[in-house]
Order: C-alpha cells, then sequence, then structure tokens
C-alpha cells in the first residue's frame, strides 16, 4: 500500500476546473499510457500501459467516481485493473479537491495505491517509483487539460471560458480549435472531418442548409451541432457558403423543413425521440440498459474464450 | 516462465546493430550478457519485439590503456573487469566492485556495458562510474558521442541512450597517485542487489584529504553523488572521527525509497555508517 500525495496550480478559477474535474471523457485521458475503451455514465473502462525502461505492463480494468461534493469541490475516483499479460492486479483511490489560490485553483490529488503480483515483488519496490510517476505524469496532464488544452464541453465550462482566456479565436471570432473538442457523436464527427470540416472555425462557417448536404448527417445530427455550438455561444452561419449545393434561406429558422432527400432512413428512429421526447426515452432506457449488460457479457465470455483457446 | 515471443538477431558489426534497433524502433532491445533483461523477459515484465545480440560484436570488448583514461568495452564481462590488471592499475575501484557484484556466473555472463545501460538504481556500477566521472560512449545513426555519467542515468532503468542508440564503451580517467577507493555494500543475503551501496574516492595529501568523490547506489531513481559529504570532507584531517563527521552528511538531498527491503530512513542511516566505512579505508586511516 502506497500514498502519494501532489498539488499543482492552474490558471482558471475553481468553477471551471471543476468542470474538467467531473468530465470522466477528459479526465481519464490525462492517465499516461491510458487508452478508453469505453465511458458508461460514471464507470470508465480501459487500459494503462506502463513502460519504464524495458519494463512494460498493462492493466485493464474500470474506473469510476465514488464522490463528487460538489460544495467541497471534492472528488474521488476509484480504479482497479488486472495485467493483462500477467496475474498481477492494481488498484487505487484518488481524492482530488480544489482550492481556490487568489484567481487560480490548488488542485490537490491524494492517491493510495495498491499493488500485488509479480511487479510488486520486483527488485526494490518498482512499483512505488513507476506509479509515483504515473501519477505525476497525470497530474501534470490534467493541469494541462484543466488550463485550457482543450475547453469543456459542459454548458458551465464554456461559459467560464472567454473569462478565462479559453480557446484561441480566429479572425472572425470562431475559435481556431479541432471539432473533437465538441465532443460530438463519433458519426457526426467523421461525416464533418470526410467533408473537410476540421475546427470549430470551418464548422460555423457552413449553414445549416450546407451541412444537410453532407452524406450521412441528418437533421438530428445537424441539430446537435447547433446544441454543442451554441454551447459555445456560437452559430451556423445564416448564409449558404461556397460549399451548398442547395438553395439557401435562413437556416437558423430550426422550423424550416429540411430537404428530405437529405435525411438518411436510419435516421428516422432518432426523429421519433425528437417528437415523443423524454417518455419515449424513459421507456426505452432499462431495456437499453438490460441490452447492453447482456451484451457486455457475452462479449466478455467470448473474449475470455477465445484467450483460452 | 517462458518469455513472450521476439525475434532475434546478430548483427556483425556495430553499424548493423544500430541498424537493425533503429529498423526495430521502440520495442527493439540490445542484449548483451542477458543477466538483467533475461529475467525480465521470463518474469514477463518486458515485451520487447525484437532483440538485438551484441554478443558476438569484437570490437566492443577488452581493456585499452589511452593514456590519461582507460576505454573498456561494453562487452568487458564483470569477471574480467575484476580480474583486469591494467583497471586494478589504474581504476581499483571498478575491479574492487565487480567481485562485489552479483555470483560468479552472473559475473561470467554480465557486461559493464549492460549493467549501466541497465540502469537499476540498486545496481553497483552505475554510482561507481558516477564517482570516477566516467564517460559513457554510445553510438547512434548519428554518429559516436560521449554522455558524462551525471547526465546519463535519468530516471529508473531509463539512460540518455536512444532507441538506436549502442553503448559501446566507457572512457574512465586514470585515477593518479595519492588516491585511495573503496566500494562499501550492504545486503542481507550473499548474493544480492545493495540495500545501499557507497562508492568512495579520496585523495589524500599532507595527513589531510585533499577532495573526495562519493557515489551512492539505491539512494534515489538514478545513482547520486553524495555532494554534502564530499564538500566536508574536502580539507578535512584524514582521521576516523572527522570522517565521520563528514559521513553524517552522506544522505543530505537524497531521496531513498522505501521497500520490503528497507525504509528510507533505514537507507538514510546505512548511507552514512557506509560512508563513514568506505570514506576511511579510501583515505587510508
Amino acid at each position: 500500500m502506497m500514498e502519494l500525495e501532489h498539488s499543482f496550480t492552474i490558471p482558471v478559477s475553481p468553477e471551471r476546473a471543476w468542470q474538467v474535474l467531473l468530465d470522466v471523457e477528459q479526465v481519464a485521458p490525462c492517465m499516461p499510457g491510458a487508452t478508453v475503451d469505453s465511458v458508461d455514465g460514471d464507470v470508465v473502462t480501459g487500459k494503462v500501459k506502463v513502460k519504464v525502461g524495458p519494463v512494460a505492463l498493462t492493466y485493464s480494468g474500470k474506473a469510476r467516481f465514488t464522490e463528487r461534493d460538489e460544495q467541497a469541490k471534492s472528488i474521488t475516483l476509484e480504479a482497479s485493473g488486472k495485467e493483462t499479460r500477467g496475474s498481477g492486479t492494481a488498484s487505487a483511490t484518488v481524492h482530488s479537491w480544489l482550492e481556490p489560490e487568489g484567481d487560480q485553483t490548488r488542485v490537490m490529488v491524494h492517491t493510495t495505491m495498491n499493488v500485488t503480483g509479480r511487479p510488486a515483488q520486483f527488485g526494490r519496490g518498482v512499483m512505488a517509483d513507476v506509479s509515483g510517476r504515473i501519477i505525476e505524469r497525470f497530474a501534470s496532464n490534467l493541469a494541462v487539460q484543466c488550463a485550457g488544452g482543450a475547453p469543456v464541453g459542459a454548458a458551465a465550462g464554456a461559459r467560464t471560458a472567454a473569462a478565462d482566456g479559453g480557446p484561441v479565436a480566429g479572425a472572425d471570432g470562431a475559435p481556431l480549435h479541432p471539432i473533437e473538442d465538441l465532443q460530438l457523436p463519433v458519426r457526426t464527427f467523421n461525416s464533418l472531418r470526410r467533408e473537410g470540416i476540421h475546427t470549430v472555425r470551418d464548422l460555423s462557417a457552413r449553414s445549416e442548409a450546407d451541412l444537410l448536404t453532407i452524406p450521412d448527417l441528418g437533421p438530428q445530427s445537424v441539430s446537435d451541432i447547433k446544441q454543442k455550438l451554441a454551447e459555445q455561444g456560437l452559430a451556423l452561419a445564416s448564409v449558404a457558403g461556397a460549399g451548398a449545393a442547395t438553395s439557401a434561406g435562413p437556416a437558423d429558422t430550426a422550423a424550416a423543413p429540411p430537404p428530405q432527400a437529405a435525411r438518411p432512413p436510419d435516421e428516422d428512429a432518432i426523429d421519433l425521440l425528437s417528437v415523443a421526447g423524454f417518455p419515449v426515452l424513459k421507456r426505452a432506457l432499462p431495456i437499453g440498459v438490460v441490452a447492453a449488460v447482456v451484451i457486455t457479457v457475452l462479449l466478455l465470455g467470448r473474449r475470455r474464450r477465445r484467450r483460452r483457446a | 516462465m517462458i518469455p513472450a515471443k521476439f525475434d532475434y538477431t546478430r548483427p556483425g558489426s556495430v553499424d548493423e546493430a544500430v541498424r537493425a534497433l533503429a529498423d526495430g524502433g521502440e520495442d527493439a532491445k540490445v542484449i548483451a550478457g542477458g543477466q538483467s533483461l533475461l529475467p525480465l523477459l521470463r518474469l514477463r515484465l518486458s515485451f520487447p519485439d525484437l532483440l538485438v545480440d551484441v554478443g558476438g560484436l569484437g570490437e566492443l570488448r577488452g581493456v585499452r590503456d589511452e593514456g590519461a583514461t582507460l576505454w573498456i568495452g561494453a562487452l568487458t564481462t564483470i569477471d574480467e573487469t575484476a580480474r583486469d590488471p591494467v583497471i586494478a592499475q589504474h581504476c581499483g575501484l571498478l575491479a574492487q566492485t565487480a567481485t562485489l557484484i552479483a555470483d560468479p556466473a552472473v559475473r561470467h555472463r554480465g557486461t559493464v556495458g549492460g549493467a549501466l545501460a541497465h540502469a537499476d538504481p540498486a545496481g553497483d556500477l552505475p554510482a561507481v562510474a558516477t564517482a570516477l566521472d566516467a564517460m559513457m560512449i554510445a553510438r547512434g545513426p548519428a554518429g559516436e558521442r560521449a554522455i558524462g555519467a551525471g547526465e546519463f542515468f535519468l530516471d529508473y532503468l531509463t539512460t540518455a541512450l536512444e532507441p538506436s542508440e549502442i553503448l559501446t564503451g566507457i572512457r574512465v580517467p586514470k585515477l593518479g597517485p595519492g588516491w585511495g577507493y573503496r566500494y562499501e555494500k550492504f545486503h542481507l543475503t550473499a548474493q544480492a542487489w545493495a540495500i545501499v551501496g557507497v562508492a568512495a574516492l579520496a585523495r589524500r595529501a599532507n595527513g589531510h584529504v585533499a577532495e573526495a568523490r562519493i557515489g551512492l547506489t539505491n539512494m534515489g531513481l538514478v545513482p547520486v553523488r553524495a555532494q554534502a559529504a564530499e564538500q566536508a570532507v574536502a580539507g578535512a584531517e584524514a582521521s576516523a572521527q572527522s570522517l565521520r563527521a563528514a559521513a553524517e552528511r552522506a544522505d543530505e538531498g537524497t531521496q531513498p525509497p522505501s521497500d520490503l527491503h528497507g525504509g528510507s530512513d533505514y537507507r538514510r542511516h546505512l548511507a552514512r555508517v557506509l560512508t563513514a566505512r568506505a570514506l576511511a579505508v579510501a583515505s587510508g586511516v
């Protein structure tokens, strides 16, 4: 069992730092060597590869938030994993809290770590050194993340972004940061990338009608995009740009019926949700959860069997 | 346990080996005596895709007297180092330390270059190289370069060597007249890693210690020099009492680990005691 203490300051307000700290999808990649396999609510499943000189260990496991205290600006994250090519295990409880320091924020990180298996017995406590380094790097990555390496998707974060000297703005005021930062659904993101739209500025230069001509991009996706842009205080162009094939109108009027041909058939199911709204979602959710669990169990079972073969 | 699968190549020259490493990228690894790497492979703690065996490269063997310095080839085994008369004459600290490393079987296979490039903070040679101000000679695709021991050891098992560079040898300044040396190593069982090791060099003049260099094993992630103690002992009277007083500062500025073999405070204590012993022998008290 090891206890590690780290702290660092970041040049943003505690409110903004809090938004980053809450976002599993943003916090997880700060872990050096981490790959995120899936995010399900508070639970992140993924792998962490630790490489020190010739020693390479890969742990796969889960991390989840066990405590979030908005008042105290404090979170507790529990992570546990198993070596993928050995029998060792590693678990950690990370308690992190924010303290205002002038107009900056001090992030405190307290980690309790337990490592078993061969790595724990190897030489002189390899893992103490290695894990200490990992946490250190995690802390410094988190510092970069909090300092606005990427803006947070959450609305509150975006609101404070400007005050904190957030993302770099282009000539017309729209930020030049990549559209990854909007955290759009993967399909939407891919469609935009195929169309040569790489930055938020590229995106906000297009009108709604422009976007609807992009293959695989339906009204639902466009309304997602509009919402994400609105969170950043941005909007689509109101007049069709050069890329528009169809006649353009004042696209910001959401009620304007999009051309039917541009809507792929598989978007219909999602449209149903936007019409029927919450009740449908509420009824569908338990079924979805059960299905997800079943699929996960099946996948795990299959993977395990394959490994044995 | 059986190591994970890897490719193996045995190049005929250093340049070929460098090319093989460069082509192999991050997951290629040099193997010489294999006394550190093979256990890692067998414990499945290391998974290189390619092993470049430099064991057959004659140009990396041997000891050369270069005047003010000695060149010691990276493939010189620990046992050869312990027995070589040139090393014993001009660089006795290295020879004495070599006799204390592991067991005879390991000493006959393990190499000086391998021990240094592996950079285990519990290994004895890194601290000795640091105390000796040795230069590490590395060859890579861009040619040869020399790296001082102080800049060579970067981190736990991590050196300044690029992935495609090979440590070809070390260049050690000869110890002139008046220099004494001693490596003190503390371990619980006959052949084990040092819990703490101290490499001391001292030059004696007029009943005083004119200067001293002290390298510490396993007192941090990399071998460190006990600078506070070095300064305290410089110019001090060559007596057991004054040496002990200087050795009291041996652990200053170090961050020794705590593990199964000993706590951090225990290591600090060992560093002070062993430094006093090593300094006493080195300065002939």
